[in-house]
């Protein structure tokens, strides 16, 4: 370890100056209220400043002396010490609540992440401060859909838990909750995610300018983080709603240094359907239930220990005939560890389990079919604060992946047999370095370097394919054995550079590598979308991303001004080969084409932060497009998820202490989608003849929601609200689907039909807080 | 509570809003369309050309006169099918034989489309009845088949079944990826009676007629992708079906046995 600190010391460029003798204040920022640590809090003395880490951990190196140390964070007070250096320091601190009354939620300084000094560019965050008054479905908030408000993040369209980032395909997401990767994020067939927002301390997703630590995924990384638990007091918190309610339990373990925390939700949609005397509803079965738990225990000053975990389940019955069942388990066991003043350690082990089960039964014949990803994961991660102009992290992260495609079960006297698809095992291993170096007080610049290797082992069969896709021959591997490694080097650089006071430009570049690949017989997401990982055949995919952005504070900080363009091309790119059956065993290649992507946009986002009235409009003009030998003639066509124009507008207005009344409207245009060009007909049917991919347009979508929320009258020990919701306001009826059909009462003549999911959800939710 | 349940049950059945909406599609040059079939029966062998239309034309389809249609039994030499109707050419010169492969060709002004396909071994059928299945809550009567699937993946079959004479549009199509060599209970379910739309239910004293079809792999891939691209724009891929007939034809020429039951429902 120290030989790889001193060579990375010989390499970082414009190394130190001795000239003057310089001492470390490093130490943890809390909030006073509930000890939650705070990730992204200020420390600056003048010029010179940092941030704290994801563990709320910041190192800081001055000059020997006098300074004046302002300590802030969002809607916390700010913090001011006059300290006299002459040693290194530890200063631990929690910071008190705002003072500011509800009228004005002045929001100080710059929004979380986004800051005009740091180099980071392509990043969204959202507190659940800010999502608290977004008027969703049903009243449920939910991150995975007011994510999808901000610029460059488009909704794949209701009923769908899946999003598109900057022209990604929605599997090219990393999804990490307490750094564990969820493979499938919905809960009710996508309309709802599974982040139960009572439990989530921070989001936070990077569409571009990804820094090293992250890796995996093409196109974005959706970070979200859970709350530690208060270790202040106890607290129960919860609400009910029209389908779902919840409760959140938190509360210290050691005053002051260790807490727990348990969250959890369930759905209660079916039990209504018990009320119905309507037997084709009430044998039905739907709903979902999920639970969040996190403890952490603190060793000493420099040791902390924190387990986490989620558990979640969809369950859907249609009397005895189906049932499909899928859930996620993520497990996180993690130790935070401070070597001396400049650096800081982190130690992860990490499990996470996606699983789905299908049953039908069908007269004699009752089948099941069982599939699985699993994960075991170790990362370990160094956090170095070489100097006040360095920044450095080191890591390392290994995953085992355990893929198993399907197994089939079927009961005795079945016309099925029993049979166990393929399992696939793959290993996933990355070294990253990364350095934050301010050469300037105007200039900064992040680099850095993730090397991925992802090896696929044996035992199984794998396969050699002819230019029409056929089998050619079987190859067979021992267990363990290595089928194939694939080694990548993933450079990351951004840059910035300060205009004024108020203003700056950034650049960035990125390589991401993804090895994991989501194979859908739907274009909307479904649980039985299936992970398959790269082989002789699949190849990584491999992006490339530049972006170049201008940011902007206007009228003294009330308002930001973003914007951001990016041009990327994508390698290996999955399409589906005409007629695919992806539900096969043995060779799944047979059934996919292979090409490259590019996409490139323009993003706009103008944030009011303050006042009365806050929220913000996002506007994205985008294109994205694929080229696959074998489709189309290989010429480019428009990706699915290609939409030209996407508008979202958020607003949020305190109307006085009681009541906030809120908006947002969506605008966006129609997925590129393959509608028939003629018709013909065989046996006496009339069948749909297709020319080209995705060479049509849905209608354009476009929605308003409204809500308002009631603070009722709040005691000491207790307070609660209500919150209305208007869901679709002027019931736009969007395309769900458009199905093509003969007419039923004249024969001779054929339609297209549009469905639509939702016209106007009204709905009404009451939560709670006693402390 | 009322508002409660109906929400409830919005969230399960989706109470989809339809409507019929315009859908401005374009306009392409036309596509010869081949439906040829041979069977293990005497004299069956027969084949119908017509084209495609744009979306907004009538659904008559008229044939294709003029073609040069000839079927070779195992690389012997072509017989010429007469055309016994408007775009229908036959003949009763070749006798279908099981495990022999016949190939179609067809010429129409300068095209040229060839197809081959193979009669697999013979499956029949052990029995038919009318099974009372519980489904969705109600409970639905679905003509049901017994047959013993052979050793050896590959086997497919296609059912055709007939109410009262009308033919079924569903497409019934099995393979034996997942059912090799077992006893084969498979039961006709269909749901374009979902609207409960009486007329489509099978009901007491209807005559149900069902005809299998035990196909080749390429008339499994036709018509399980012709079933999966039936205009619904949330499949993955809506596309043409996979064909087996070369030269840029939609359609297919199958070379199948045949065997049919017919029951009254009880």
């Amino acid at each position: 370890m120290n030989k790889l600190i001193l060579l990375i010391v010989l390499l970082l460029p414009g190394t130190f100056t001795f000239a003057q003798q310089k001492h470390t204040i490093s130490g943890t920022l809390k909030a006073r209220k509930n000890g939650e640590s705070l990730i992204g809090a200020s420390v600056r003395s003048k010029n010179t400043g940092t941030v704290t880490n994801e563990y709320g951990f910041y190192s800081l190196t001055l000059p020997k002396g006098a300074h004046t140390i302002e300590i802030s964070s969002m809607g916390l007070q700010t913090a001011s010490l006059n300290i006299v250096l002459t040693r290194d320091t530890i200063i631990n601190l929690a910071l008190e609540e705002s003072s500011s009354t509800l009228n004005e939620v002045v929001i100080n300084g710059t929004t979380q992440g986004r800051s005009i000094k740091g180099t980071q560019m392509g990043i969204e965050k959202l507190t659940t401060k800010e999502m608290k008054n977004i008027p969703m479905l049903l009243g449920e908030r939910d991150v995975m859909k007011a994510i999808q408000l901000l610029p460059g993040i488009k909704s794949a369209g209701e009923g769908n838990a899946g999003f598109f980032v900057r022209g990604g395909a929605a599997d090219q997401n990393l999804i990490l909750l307490d750094e564990a990767p969820v493979y499938n994020a919905s809960h009710l067939l996508g309309f709802f995610s599974t982040f139960n927002s009572d439990a989530i301390k921070d989001v936070t997703v990077y569409k571009g300018g990804m820094p090293a630590q992250y890796g995996g995924r093409l196109s974005s990384v959706l970070d979200i983080k859970m709350n530690d638990g208060n270790d202040q007091d106890y607290n129960v918190s919860g609400g009910i709603g029209l389908i779902s309610s919840k409760l959140n339990v938190e509360g210290p373990v050691q005053k002051g240094k260790s807490s727990f925390l348990i969250s959890g939700r369930r759905t209660y949609a079916d039990m209504f359907l018990k009320l119905s005397s309507d037997t084709t509803l009430n044998n039905n079965k739907l709903y979902f239930y999920d639970l969040n738990g996190k403890i952490n225990y603190q060793l000493g000053d420099r040791d902390k220990i924190y387990l986490s975990g989620y558990f979640g389940a969809d369950k859907l019955g249609v009397g005895d005939n189906f049932g499909l069942k899928w859930g996620n388990g993520t497990g996180t066991l993690r130790w935070n560890h401070i070597i001396n003043s400049k650096l800081f350690s982190n130690t992860s082990l990490i499990f996470s389990n996606y699983s789905y089960e299908i049953s039908i039964k069908n007269g004699a014949n009752d089948v099941k079919l069982y599939s699985q990803i699993r994960d075991w994961n170790i990362k370990e991660e160094i956090q170095w604060y070489a100097s006040d102009k360095h920044n450095v992290r080191i890591g390392l992260n290994s995953i085992y992946h355990t893929m198993r495609p399907g197994d089939i079960t079927s009961s005795a006297g079945s016309s099925f047999n029993s049979e166990d698809f393929q399992k696939r095992y793959s290993w996933e291993n990355a070294l990253y370095l990364s350095d934050v170096w301010k050469t300037t007080e105007k200039f900064n610049v992040s680099y850095g370097l993730r090397v991925t290797a992802f090896s696929i082992l044996g035992g199984g069969d794998f396969y050699n394919l002819d230019k029409d896709g056929n089998v050619k021959d079987t190859m067979h591997y021992k267990s363990g054995e290595f089928v194939k490694t694939y080694l990548n080097l993933e450079p990351r650089l951004a840059m910035s550079y300060q205009l004024n006071s108020s203003a700056s430009i950034k650049a960035s570049y990125v390589r991401n590598v993804q090895n994991l690949h989501l194979i859908s017989n739907s274009t909307t997401s479904s649980p039985t979308d299936k992970w398959v990982a790269s082989t002789n055949i699949i190849k990584p995919e491999i992006s490339d991303q530049v972006s170049l952005g201008y940011y902007k504070n206007l009228a003294g900080n009330k308002y930001e001004l973003t914007v951001e363009t990016y041009y990327k091309t994508m390698q290996h790119q999955i399409d589906y080969r005409d007629g695919a059956d992806v539900f096969v065993n043995g060779s799944i290649e047979t059934q996919l084409l292979f090409g490259k992507g590019r996409a490139y946009g323009v993003e706009w986002l103008l944030k009011k932060k303050a006042g009365k009235l806050t929220g913000w409009v996002s506007y994205t003009l985008s294109k994205t497009e694929r080229k696959i030998d074998g489709i189309n003639s290989g010429a480019w066509y428009n990706a699915r998820q290609d939409r030209t124009h996407d508008i979202a507008i958020v607003a949020m207005y305190q109307l006085n202490e009681k009541w906030t009344l809120s908006a947002n409207w969506i605008y966006y245009t129609g997925d590129a989608v393959s509608f028939p060009s003629g018709k013909y007909t065989v046996g006496n049917e009339v069948y749909y003849y297709y020319t080209q991919r995705n060479g049509y347009r849905m209608p354009n979508y476009h929605r308003l929601d409204i809500g308002a929320t009631k603070q009722l009258k709040v005691r000491k020990h207790w307070s609660s609200e209500l919150a209305f919701s208007l869901y679709n306001a002027y019931g736009r009826e969007n395309a769900y689907t458009i199905t093509f059909r003969t007419n039923k009462d004249d024969a001779s003549k054929t339609e297209a039909v549009q469905t639509a999911l939702f016209k106007f959800i009204p709905s009404i939710s009451y939560n709670f807080k006693f402390r | 509570m009322k508002l409660l349940i109906n929400m409830a049950i919005l969230l399960v059945f989706i109470t989809s809003c339809e409507k019929v909406i315009d859908v401005n599609l374009d306009s392409v040059a036309k596509k010869y369309v081949i439906e040829g079939n041979i069977t293990n029966e005497p004299g069956t062998c027969q084949v119908k050309i017509t084209q495609t239309k744009d979306f907004d034309e009538d659904n008559t389809f008229p044939g294709v006169s003029g073609a040069t249609v000839t079927v070779s039994d195992n690389g012997g030499t072509p017989v010429v099918l007469t055309e016994t109707s408007t775009g229908v050419y036959e003949t009763t010169a070749i006798n279908g034989t099981i495990g022999h492969t016949y190939t179609l060709t067809v010429n129409i002004g300068d095209l040229t489309f060839t197809a081959p396909s193979t009669i697999p071994v013979l499956v029949p059928i052990d029995s038919i009845y009318i099974d009372d299945q519980s489904l969705f809550g109600d409970v639905k009567k679905v003509a049901t088949l017994m047959y013993k699937d052979p050793e050896g993946k590959g086997n497919g079959y296609h059912f055709i079944q007939y109410k009262n004479g009308v033919r079924e549009s569903t497409i019934f199509v099995r393979n034996d990826d997942y059912t090799d060599g077992n006893e084969i209970t498979t039961s006709l379910l269909s749901f374009n009676d979902d609207d409960d739309e009486d007329e489509n239910k099978i009901k007491t004293g209807d005559t149900i007629r069902v005809v299998m079809e035990c196909i080749d792999p390429a008339g499994y891939k036709y018509w399980s992708s012709l079933e999966a691209a039936s205009g619904n724009s949330n499949n993955a891929t809506p596309a043409n079906p996979v064909t087996n007939i070369t030269g840029g034809a939609l359609g297919y020429f199958s070379a199948h046995t045949t065997e049919e039951r017919t029951i009254v429902v009880p």
